[in-house]
């Protein structure tokens, strides 16, 4: 038995899975990651290191890690690579001046050997915002169709109302589910 | 949504079995060069004094909110922070000792409805000096008596230099069975517990609580 096969078999006992959010800062990672565990998301400060939630969903231990994304803690992201399942990459649909910079970080984290094979998830947030693009757009400015090393979902949110977030996070366990803890 | 997002298993789990760990008494561990995850995991019992004394906290780990909410009605049932910036040793009178173990103990007061909920929210927020922490480790100790009731272990991993942090854990409180329940609240601070936290596998701080369940019952509750 490989190594990789006795990895899977100790995660399929737990059903452990850990999430990274990351995006730039002012994306709404915290609020995302907030919102989904029932907190008031009414004041939200920029994050200046890290929030962890860990929760029970639908059967599985749930892990997520929020990291700041202000560019002074970006080249802090690499210490939590390790072990994780799932990337949420968070974006603010209304900044459109950053998509260049939103687009860079997100393509150079998918060369990352410690994040091969992870489920992807693009929640294009702030969409209660009028001058939000839409996730076509987005799909379009950060060349998703170009990632062929991620299972990759792009959905449009809003962190704010809830819109979608369950959506995402149930596309993301069955994603990572049917990757890790499939029975042979 | 969120109800519905946080649709968790509802199944309660029992008290945590009796380990067959090889025991190790507090003594024992004090003759050590440093204590390791493993040594605190063989203890049978909870500790009597600090394992470790508050100077070997040389990274200026910082705990400055914990705060306590029930999954089910969304209330806070318990907050303590620190108001910010806030320096003991500029708020101290000349002449006054300063107890150096003080802000290491914590006493709980929690009303008798505590011990039956479900799914409670746990937040700690903490403040790292300015060396990066590389493998930063909680484990947690609850002791009724000499009968362990949870145990929590949880691996931060690093910490970034200057950052300041939150963890919130949300999980199931075992089901106690009634006549321990019982025999919680007649005894208040008999339920205590061990907070012990590792730099690189090495004690560098440990922190101690004792409850009791004589708070009248909140309404919410």
């Amino acid at each position: 038995m490989g190594l990789m096969k006795i990895l899977k078999k100790l995660k399929q006992n737990e059903k452990e899975v850990r999430i990274l959010l990351l995006g730039l800062d002012n994306a709404g990672k915290t609020t995302i990651m907030s919102k989904f565990c029932g907190k008031d998301v009414s004041i939200i400060a920029p994050t200046l290191g890290f929030n962890i939630e860990t929760l029970e969903f639908r059967g599985y231990k749930l892990t997520f890690w929020d990291v700041g994304g202000q560019r002074s803690l970006r080249s802090f992201w690499r210490n939590y690579f390790e072990n994780t399942d799932a990337l949420i990459w968070v974006v603010d649909s209304a900044d459109r001046m950053r998509m260049e910079d939103c687009r860079k970080e997100l393509h150079s984290l998918l060369l990352e050997e410690r994040l091969a094979g992870a489920t992807l998830v693009i929640f294009a947030n702030k969409q209660d915002l009028p001058s939000a693009a839409t996730s076509a757009q987005i799909a379009e400015v950060l060349q998703l169709m170009d990632i062929k090393t991620h299972n990759w979902l792009i959905l449009p949110c809003s962190a704010m109302s809830g819109d979608n977030l369950l959506k995402g996070m149930e596309w993301l366990i069955g994603d990572v589910s049917s990757r890790i803890f499939t029975t042979e | 949504m969120t109800q519905e997002a946080i649709a968790r298993t509802r199944s309660r789990r029992g008290l945590p079995q009796p380990h067959s760990r090889p025991t190790v008494t507090e003594e024992e561990l004090r003759l050590k060069d440093y204590i390791t995850p493993e040594d605190v995991m063989n203890l049978s019992c909870i500790t009597k004094d600090y394992l470790c004394s508050h100077d070997a906290n040389v990274y200026d780990i910082d705990f400055i909110r914990f705060k306590i909410r029930d999954m089910d009605s969304g209330v806070t049932l318990f907050e303590v922070a620190k108001p910010a910036g806030y320096d003991p040793k500029q708020h101290h009178t000349p002449g006054e000792v300063i107890d150096p173990d003080a802000g290491r103990f914590v006493r709980y007061h929690f009303s008798q409805g505590f011990l039956k909920l479900q799914s409670v929210g746990a937040t700690v927020e903490f403040t790292v000096g300015d060396k990066p922490l590389t493998h930063f480790r909680m484990i947690e100790r609850h002791f009724f008596r000499d009968q362990e009731l949870k145990c929590f272990d949880f691996e931060f991993g690093f910490c970034i230099p200057n950052s300041k942090n939150s963890v919130e854990h949300i999980y199931e409180f075992p089901e106690l069975p009634s006549d321990l329940m019982k025999e919680m609240v007649e005894n208040p601070f008999e339920t205590r517990s061990d907070s012990f936290y590792f730099v690189d596998n090495k004690l560098i701080m440990h922190n101690k609580a004792d409850y009791a369940y004589d708070e009248p019952d909140v309404a919410a509750l």
